[in-house]
Formats: C-alpha cells, sequence, structure tokens
C-alpha cells in the first residue's frame, strides 16, 4: 500500500517537481511554528508566566495554533507520500507521530477546560487547576519531543 | 566571503563543530526550539499590537518578550556554530545572505518598538486599539521573521553565488 502510494501522481509531484518539496516543507516550518510556539506560550501561562494575560483571553488566542496543526497535517500528508515506505519503517518517525497524536488529546483537553473554567481560575488570583498544569507540562514535553524526533528522521 | 569561509575553515571551532558526532542534529533541534519560543512570543506581543485580540491586556504581552529574547538567543548561537561547521555551504547561499539581512531589519525594528512603543504600553488602556505606528512595527516584526522562517528553510533549495 505504501509502495502503491509512492507512485501516486502527488507523490510524485512532491518528491520530482522543483517546487513541490520545498513548498511543503516552508509550509511544515510555518505550521509548526504556529501550533507549537502558541500551544507553548499557553501551557506557559498555564503554569504560572504571563500574569496578567487573562486564562480567558488565552483560551481565543489559542485557537490560532490549532491552525498551524491543520497546516502540518495537510503539508506533512503530501511529504509523507514522497518517501512513505521509508517513513513506516522509521522509528523516530512513528515516535514522532505518536508523540504529535497524545499532544493533540492534551491541547483538545486544555481546550475544553480553558473554555469552561478560565473565568473561574482569574477570579481565584490568578492560579490555574493542578490537573491542567499537569496537562501544559505533558503538553510541552510532548511537542519537544516531537520536535526531536522528527530531527532525527533525517538521521536513523 | 570565500576568504572569510576560508579563514573559518581554519579555526578550532569548525573542526570541532564538524568532527564532533551528533553535534549537528542536536544543534538543529536546539535551532527549532529557539523559533518555536521566539515565533510563538511575537505572534501574541505583534498580533495585539496590530490591533488584533483586543481581549488580551496589551500592557501584559511585555511579559513574553524575555520568551522571545531566549529564543532568539538559542539561535544565535546554534545558527553561529553551523555557520562555523559548514561556512562554505551558508556563506555564499543567496538565501542565507538574505535571511541575514530580514534578521538585521527585525534587530533595528525591534529597537524601534524598545524606543517607541514599549514606554507607551502600560499608558494604554488594557483593550485598546493601537495607533498606527505600533501596527506599523507590528507588522514589520512578523513580515520579517516569517521571512527568515521560510529563507532558513529553503537554504538547501536556493541558488549560491
Amino acid at each position: 500500500m505504501f509502495e502503491w502510494l509512492e507512485y501516486t501522481p502527488i507523490a510524485i509531484w512532491v518528491g520530482e517537481s522543483l517546487y513541490g518539496y520545498p513548498f511543503m516543507l516552508s509550509m511544515h516550518a510555518v505550521g509548526l511554528a504556529l501550533v507549537v510556539g502558541i500551544f507553548a506560550m499557553r501551557d506557559l501561562r498555564l503554569l504560572g508566566c504571563f500574569n496578567g494575560i487573562q486564562f480567558a483571553s488565552f483560551g481565543r488566542f489559542a485557537r490560532l495554533g490549532w491552525s498551524g496543526l491543520v497546516i502540518n497535517a495537510i503539508s506533512g500528508a503530501f511529504l509523507f507520500t514522497s518517501q512513505a515506505t521509508t517513513f513506516v519503517d522509521s522509528t523516530p518517525f512513528l515516535l514522532k507521530i505518536s508523540m504529535i497524536f497524545l499532544a493533540v488529546i492534551c491541547a483538545a483537553i486544555i481546550q475544553n477546560r480553558l473554555r469552561a473554567e478560565a473565568s473561574t481560575w482569574d477570579h481565584a488570583g490568578s492560579v490555574a487547576s493542578g490537573s491542567v498544569r499537569l496537562l501544559a507540562v505533558a503538553s510541552i514535553v510532548l511537542w519537544t519531543g516531537a520536535i526531536i524526533s522528527g530531527r532525527l528522521v533525517a538521521y536513523f | 566571503m570565500e576568504s572569510l569561509a576560508a579563514a573559518i575553515e581554519n579555526t578550532a571551532l569548525h573542526t570541532w563543530v564538524e568532527t564532533t558526532a551528533l553535534l549537528w542534529p542536536f544543534l538543529e533541534i536546539v535551532h527549532f526550539i529557539g523559533l518555536s519560543a521566539l515565533l510563538g512570543s511575537m505572534l501574541l506581543i505583534d498580533l495585539r499590537l496590530a490591533g488584533f485580540y483586543r481581549h488580551i491586556n496589551v500592557a501584559a504581552t511585555q511579559k513574553l518578550l524575555p520568551i522571545a529574547a531566549i529564543g532568539f538567543g538559542m539561535n544565535l548561537m546554534s545558527g553561529t556554530l553551523f555557520v562555523f561547521g559548514d561556512p562554505t555551504r551558508y556563506l555564499i547561499n543567496t538565501g542565507f545572505i538574505l535571511k541575514l539581512i530580514l534578521i538585521l531589519i527585525a534587530g533595528m525594528n525591534a529597537i524601534w518598538f524598545g524606543w517607541k512603543i514599549k514606554p507607551l504600553m502600560k499608558t494604554w488602556q488594557p483593550d485598546a486599539d493601537m495607533p498606527i505606528l505600533a501596527k506599523v512595527i507590528a507588522c514589520i516584526s512578523l513580515g520579517t521573521w516569517f521571512g527568515v522562517l521560510l529563507l532558513g528553510r529553503l537554504i538547501p533549495y536556493v541558488s549560491t553565488g
């Protein structure tokens, strides 16, 4: 199946055209900056940094991070097709995808709890509840892990 | 540039970067984490200064500036080591030269922000719209930093010369 994928017209365009691969890589870098950058700022806020920015407003700002995730799911899928058989056998790649999967679950739970509880935390002297802070730590660790394993795909 | 590259190749730092196992991927990882910190914090600060997300208290966005500085510092250090490790790859690369020029513009823009905007931030209402100068500086900042990101990613694909 993955071999078939590598010979689809899309995979050949990504792999062999002059602009396909660099364009998708550029999009992947922009998406990375959006999703990891913004989710990390949200996580730092949940951990007590940037006191003065309300949790409620961070809940809305973090939505921009989701657009980065969409950009990277699309550009990542294109990049995947060009070397599908290599990627499915690469341990760092599988690790990266697993960590992103878990990080997205973290982000969804955090987003829901921000929506429901942000104003409570804002009134309670600007402290997020313990379980959300734990999720914020998990989120930072998972995204960092995804960057590390993603870079190592090229080496192992 | 070519004589500079040759001079760098005679330094001990060059030999160290080139011969230390796994240093290169380690530096790449640092560079990616640094860019996430820099762009994540700049996005929040600049989008608010550009007049978006007015529910974010504008004076408090200054608290993200240290994160931007840490991210920039990480990338300045890892980036310098890339140049020392492989000077002929970078110093004659059009994408890299353009990237350096954009960083220079972004740096001067940051000084402009520190001089004209930062002292005023505490005096503004938390949900105030921004003066035109703040919006211009914010747009230059986002434009240059995302340009830096794209040019950096495209270094392996653009021509040298």
